[in-house]
């Protein structure tokens, strides 16, 4: 086992955060190119005649499980060190709806925000504004809204455990999901082409 | 194999994906619940006693109040309420792989005796904690060698000079010298947990051990 690298003291607490920069500039960077930084783009998503967001999000979720499956498989990654963020489901429930309502208003999500604003885009900028004082006032109210921060705690959960599904055929079955998703977006698409589309409409 | 190159690269990509998530199926990954065990590499710190510390060291330690190591209690909570050496943190034998140590800490660990101890350590060894020592003989030597020592019947200058020392380490954990073990004797009684009044102790560490602090993960 020799990963994850910074559990296992491969580097501290300074390296890791170059190495969090150098990751960030990465995310940023592929963001970017994948069409993120503007939010047309991201909107698009909504009016269901251009999924790239799901694409891509889904893809690297795929990419990612695939990795550290075949990783920990060869005896290269502790997965039992990965940090797991426990659930909290009432509160992550409340949490994505306001992050949803905000992705439809806004046109952004917190990390494409801030690679539009670094493209120049006035938008991105305004909505990393707005966000930083979201977190701001949050933090100001939290006292008020400490129940609900926490609300719906079950710890920490993985599929396989929840489910009693063996980890391996968890794994296909995402793998599954994301293919038949991803067939099923590239259908829907083509038949929203067709028609009037609002949203570009207006621009 | 003609039907290969009419196929998208997004096609192919997704066909490449669907093949290792069908393998998958067969992967043996099973987080938390198996280590590996490099038994060479055990046996010979074993062999070098670089497996364990001495009570006395350890009374050092304290006395000294080094910080740089977490000293865990592996007995269950009752045990360790009723006693247990001045900075040990308590994590039951059961939960050592849960979350409570670190990698990359340095951990003595110690139970009554020597055997709970030395499973544990083989089981931290094998999930890759490096710096993981077992108390020599545990809780019952660190009674029999700090605690209470033993006078020397017939001692020369230096032992007698040794035994003054340890005399003064047994007052700062509560404990107090004793004559040679005659059979039958009545067993001490252990000590409360505060330390000794009587000799000033060096400053130790707030928060009992206090290892290196938990960063905070997460996005």
């Amino acid at each position: 086992m020799s990963a994850p690298f910074y559990k296992l003291g491969a580097f501290g607490d300074e390296a890791s955060l170059i190495v969090a920069f150098l990751i960030g500039i990465g995310f940023g960077f592929f963001l970017e190119r994948a069409g993120f930084g503007s939010a047309k783009k991201l909107v698009s998503q909504f009016y269901l005649n251009d999924l790239a967001v799901f694409k891509v999000m889904f893809t690297a979720i795929v990419t990612a499980m695939l990795g550290v499956t075949y990783l920990s498989w060869a005896g290269f990654l502790d997965l039992s060190l990965v940090y797991l963020v426990p659930t909290y489901w009432v509160a992550q429930v409340v949490g994505g709806l306001v992050l949803g309502v905000g992705f439809v208003v806004g046109g952004y999500c917190p990390g494409t925000s801030v690679a539009a604003t670094a493209t120049g885009r006035l938008d991105g900028l305004v909505f990393v504004v707005g966000f930083a004082a979201g977190t701001l006032g949050f933090a100001l109210v939290f006292p008020l809204v400490k129940g609900l921060y926490a609300a719906g705690d079950i710890g920490t959960r993985t599929l396989p455990e929840v489910l009693g599904i063996p980890y391996g055929i968890l794994v296909f079955g995402v793998v599954l999901m994301a293919v038949g998703g991803f067939m099923g977006a590239t259908w829907v698409e083509r038949k929203m082409a067709t028609r009037a589309v609002p949203a570009k409409a207006t621009e | 194999m003609r039907f290969i190159p009419k196929l998208t690269l997004n096609q192919k990509l997704g066909v490449f994906a669907l093949a290792l998530g069908a393998l998958a199926v067969f992967a043996n990954v099973a987080p938390g619940h198996t280590v590996k065990v490099n038994a060479k590499e055990l046996l010979t710190s074993v062999g070098r006693a670089e497996d364990h510390v001495t009570p006395a060291e350890l009374a050092a330690w304290i006395v000294e109040g080094r910080s740089d190591y977490r000293l865990i209690d592996i007995r269950d909570e009752k045990s360790f309420a009723e006693y247990h050496i001045p900075t040990a943190e308590n994590v039951p034998l059961a939960t050592v792989l849960d979350g409570a140590l670190g990698r990359t800490d340095k951990i003595v660990i110690y139970g009554d005796g020597g055997i709970h101890a030395a499973q544990a350590w083989m089981v931290l060894r094998g999930r890759g904690f490096a710096q993981v020592y077992t108390l020599l003989e545990g809780l019952d030597a660190w009674k029999d060698e700090v605690l209470f020592p033993v006078m020397p019947q017939t001692a020369s200058p230096e032992e007698q000079a040794r035994f003054e020392r340890a005399v003064q380490v047994a007052k700062f954990f509560g404990g107090q010298p004793r004559a040679a073990a005659a059979p039958g004797s009545e067993p001490m009684a252990l000590p409360t947990q505060a330390l000794a009044p009587a000799v000033t102790p060096p400053t130790l560490p707030a928060g009992a051990g206090g290892g290196p602090k938990k960063k905070r993960e997460g996005c």
